[in-house]
């Protein structure tokens, strides 16, 4: 799937742990590492909207389009 | 799903009930009713073994489908039928009907032949009927279940 979640580049800016964010967003760990290493088929808008709340960034800053 | 889960207790209870009866007619009330008929018309004899064989087949089927049954009414119990372990067991199902089917066609066929009065063969008719129309209702769930089953997995993989 060439569409990459950048939620590491996110969270490094913020200095952030996957643990504080999986908690904040409401994920369990397991999922944000499957949304890191770009394994997730999908995303409902409720995570996303959710990931930018805690972040407080726009979707484009999470999402990213990469050829294959 | 909070409705399916409260008739599954009863419904395993009257399974449990049907499949005891099953078995008291298999061992018991039709090898002797045959045995009974074969005395009473002496030169039908010859079909006593015959009709035993077959309409104990026919109540063996009818077990592997209550049988079958349970197990997906365990899965239900387990929010577990939309998964693969469910498919296995509606195909002994259909697998089981159409065995009985066969049969049951067999029978019809040798029985509209030979007969002289129609009343067997009509009756036999709305069996094979019957049992068609169960048939292809149950290939219809099955692929019903398979998209069912799709979905599901489709729906845990999103985030």
């Amino acid at each position: 799937m060439p569409i990459v979640v950048r939620i590491d580049v996110e969270l490094a800016k913020r200095k952030m742990s996957v643990g504080e964010f999986a908690e904040r967003v409401g994920l369990t760990p397991a999922n944000v590492a499957v949304l890191k290493n770009g394994r997730a088929k999908a995303v409902r808008f409720s995570t996303l909207e959710a990931m930018c709340r805690v972040l407080n960034c726009q979707p484009g800053d999470l999402l990213e389009w990469v050829e294959e | 799903m909070f409705t399916a889960q409260r008739a599954v207790a009863p419904l395993k209870a009257f399974l449990v009930l049907l499949f005891g009866i099953l078995v008291l007619f298999q061992v018991m009330s039709l090898p002797g009713q045959f045995a009974h008929m074969a005395r009473e018309n002496p030169d039908m004899a010859y079909l006593r073994w015959p009709a035993t064989a077959v309409t104990v087949f026919w109540v063996l089927c009818v077990q592997v489908v209550i049988v079958c049954t349970w197990k997906l009414l365990t899965l239900v119990k387990n929010d577990r039928i939309f998964s693969e372990a469910s498919l296995a067991w509606v195909d002994a199902i259909v697998w089981a009907i159409a065995a009985a089917w066969l049969v049951l066609v067999a029978v019809f066929l040798y029985v509209g032949f030979h007969a002289d009065d129609p009343g067997l063969p009509i009756l036999l008719f709305l069996l094979v009927t019957g049992v068609t129309v169960l048939g292809l209702l149950m290939v219809v769930m099955r692929e019903l279940l398979r998209q069912a089953t799709t979905l599901r997995t489709d729906m845990e993989a999103v985030i």
